[in-house]
């Protein structure tokens, strides 16, 4: 490393240890903002210093989760690597992560780096950091005043995956049909991973299916099935394009509500039985990801298989907390998707549910909130008992559920999330669960406020 | 009574949330007791005439747009004039309002032809409109406000004799130069809005229901629901727009 990079690392470790003492949040940021100002291809100089390269993982859905499912199968393998584990998938959030490294250790042990990236700062990542694997989950709509739109995505995305060289591996989600399109005529390796069976087949595309034309020829394309949002097993009746061959797939799923699910993963490098500690179809994709990335970097099956059975579930995303002999379920929905997802798991419970839906519509969020729309939100007939709408769109919410006809026996508005979880839990018996389906940021403020009731640890310091 | 909704290429032209539209204008009827169908329409769909009381089209993604352009205007856009112009509704979102305009002129690539419901075009252009949307109007002769969220890059410009929907208070709204949004003609409503638009506007739902109704139940009006929610959001949507411009 030149001296300059060295003593650049040196001033955003005290920007970092600036920002944490006055409690401004984690500092994931704004040292890696700081020092990219000043010093531009901070992160390309660094990462060409590590031994086995950079892991770059980005989806619309379950970016954080499949990242922290690879650190901590890297972990068992002994692989050492530097990872931007808070959710802050930007290049500033990558060079922040870079900073938070000792120098020495930096450059004498640790090999690989993994870095979760906004879909949309990809096409950069892979410039600056040359990657050895690419993985890419899904694509739905999050976000389109950030992104553009998704064609245009993908198209760039293509191009820019298009450079690597036959050193590096892309891995997509085969039964994404916008992402599988992005791997024909790569010249680096493609391996494609995918669910290979109908068994939680829908009926038909639910309203926040967003690819459902060819990206050939625009025919619609037809589907043996469902998995949700536009993934399935699909082909075009014009063209002829399907869904490639899976390398590696789950071929049969049992899901088990909030548990997780079981599944028999089969792998180039065997088939196995493995019981994935997260709830929902998504997180079988996430876990066929993951795995893949591993064996890719060569990491032994059985070692996989292990680490994810006993893998803790990345703050937020889903997490239960005990508050004085109740349970609060938190679940993170961001887009309609995931969305749809949570929506699935709840319906399936037996018992009537006492939820908060919390939307806010910060920059991180997305400012529009029409997205709300495209969730299913009908799908909870009959289920709901007690809904409190909170955040700062907390009546749009509020509009969504009463349109949704649901016969929600209570619907309330409490724009704080912090006396809207302290109602719900008021209302709720000994011994029951209450949800909490937060967006991004209203995740990050009820964990705020639970922290601070010393519910939970602050994230950074995880 | 009843009333029948055509949902203008559903699986195409639905970007931001547009069917929430649809599930409004549909369950402010059937509180009220007035019957709803929704139909479908997609590629290749001839519309018949007199089979419908509103029109709704969304936004879709420039592929969409483009695939959904010539189909609009060779096989449905002369019979949907038509029936506007005899007292039929619309609410056209977005790509769907471009496209009931004059025509579309994209940065590259050919023109799109519009179906001319409203005397309007739209051009292409260089930045993209984005945020929360807030806007001064007259409904039936009523002064009100319309609160939304505008995405979009292209530019409308209305003709003369054309009203438009709004003067703009907070937002961009046609082309981001003459302080108007939207178009309104005869029952028609063009509007960059999305939001969705029509759960927090429930006057302009109702707008829409009670102009719907005259055709086929003429002196029927439609009784007040309870808006308690919808005002709110309303407000709140108001006051989001003036602190996050
Ligand atoms: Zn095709």
């Amino acid at each position: 490393m030149k001296t300059k990079t060295k003593i650049w690392m040196i001033v955003g470790k005290i920007i970092g240890g600036i920002v944490r003492s006055t409690k401004a949040g984690g500092g994931t940021t704004l040292p890696g903002k700081i020092i990219r100002y000043f010093r531009p291809h901070f992160v390309r100089e660094v990462v060409s210093g590590l031994n086995i390269g950079c892991v770059l993982v980005t989806g619309t859905n379950g970016k954080t989760t499949t990242a922290a499912l690879i650190a901590s199968t890297l972990k068992r393998a002994n692989i050492s690597f530097v990872h931007n584990r808070t959710g802050a998938n930007l290049l500033s959030g990558i060079a922040s992560a870079l900073v938070r490294e000792k120098i020495r250790e930096l450059k004498r042990s640790k090999e690989l780096g993994l870095f979760e990236v906004d879909e949309a700062t990809l096409p950069e990542a892979i410039e600056e950091t040359n990657p050895r694997v690419v993985l890419i989950n899904n694509l739905f709509r999050d976000q389109l005043d950030r992104y553009g739109e998704l064609d245009t995505l993908a198209k760039k995305l293509k191009m820019s995956l298009e450079k690597l060289g036959v050193g590096s591996t892309v891995i997509l989600n085969a039964d994404d049909p916008l992402v599988s399109s992005i791997g024909s005529n790569l010249r680096c390796r493609v391996i494609h991973f995918g669910i290979n069976t109908d068994i939680y087949s829908l009926e038909g595309l639910e309203h926040a299916a967003d690819s459902k034309h060819c990206s050939n020829c625009d025919t619609r394309l037809e589907y043996r099935y469902h998995i949700f949002g536009h993934l399935g097993d699909y082909r075009c009746p014009k063209c002829g394009a399907k869904r490639p061959p899976l390398d590696v797939s789950a071929e049969s799923v049992e899901l088990k509500s909030f548990e997780g699910s079981k599944c028999l993963i089969k792998t180039p490098a065997g088939a196995v039985e493995i019981s994935i500690p997260l709830p929902g179809l998504y997180n079988v994709y996430n876990t066929l990801g993951a795995a893949a990335v591993c064996l890719t970097l060569g990491v032994d099956l059985r070692v996989i298989t292990n680490s994810i059975e006993k893998f803790k579930a990345a703050f937020g995303r889903v997490e239960s907390i005990e508050i004085e002999g109740r349970k609060l379920v938190m679940i993170l929905a961001k887009n309609p998707a995931g969305f749809n997802e949570v929506i699935r798991t709840l319906s399936n419970l037996d018992a009537k549910l006492n939820v908060v839906f919390a939307l806010n519509d910060n920059i991180a969020d997305g400012r529009d909130v029409s997205w709300i729309w495209d969730v299913d939100f009908e799908n909870l007939k009959g289920k709901l008992s007690n809904v409190i709408c909170a955040g700062i769109r907390a009546w749009d919410m509020a509009l969504r559920v009463k349109y949704a006809d649901t016969g929600v026996d209570c619907l309330s508005i409490e724009p704080e999330i912090g006396t809207a979880m302290e109602r719900l839990l008021c209302t709720a018996g000994k011994n029951e669960t209450v949800y909490i389906v937060p967006t991004y940021t209203a995740m990050l403020e009820a964990r705020r406020i639970l922290s601070k009731k010393g519910y939970v640890t602050p994230y950074w310091e995880e | 009574m009843k009333l029948v909704i055509c949902h203008l290429y559903p699986d195409l032209m639905n970007i931001y949330g547009d069917r929430g539209n649809v599930i409004a204008l549909a369950k402010r009827c059937l509180w009220r007791g007035i019957d709803v169908e929704v139909k479908s329409l997609g590629l290749g769909d001839k519309v018949e005439p007199g089979a419908y009381d509103i029109f709704f089209m969304g936004g879709g993604q420039d592929k969409e747009q483009v695939m959904v352009s010539h189909d609009l205007y060779e096989t449905k856009g002369e019979t949907i004039r038509r029936e506007i112009e005899q007292g039929a509704c619309a609410l056209v979102i977005c790509g769907g309002y471009q496209l009931f305009g004059n025509f579309y002129r994209p940065a590259e690539g050919e023109e799109l032809p519009g179906i001319g419901v409203f005397d309007a075009y739209t051009i292409a252009g260089s930045k993209r409109f984005i945020g929360n949307v807030f806007v001064e109007t007259c409904l039936d002769g009523r002064k009100t406000t319309v609160v939304g969220f505008e995405n979009h890059s292209g530019k409308t410009y209305l003709g003369k004799n054309e009203r438009p929907l709004g003067e703009i208070i907070v937002g961009y709204g046609n082309n981001g130069e003459d302080k108007t949004e939207g178009a309104v003609h005869l029952g028609a409503i063009g509007t960059y809005l999305h939001g969705s638009l029509l759960p927090k506007n429930p006057e302009l739902a109702d707008f829409l229901i009670r102009k719907a109704l005259k055709r086929t139940y003429p002196g029927r009006d439609i009784e007040a629901l309870d808006d308690s929610v919808e005002n709110l959001a309303h407000k709140h949507a108001i006051k989001r727009a003036k602190k996050t411009h």
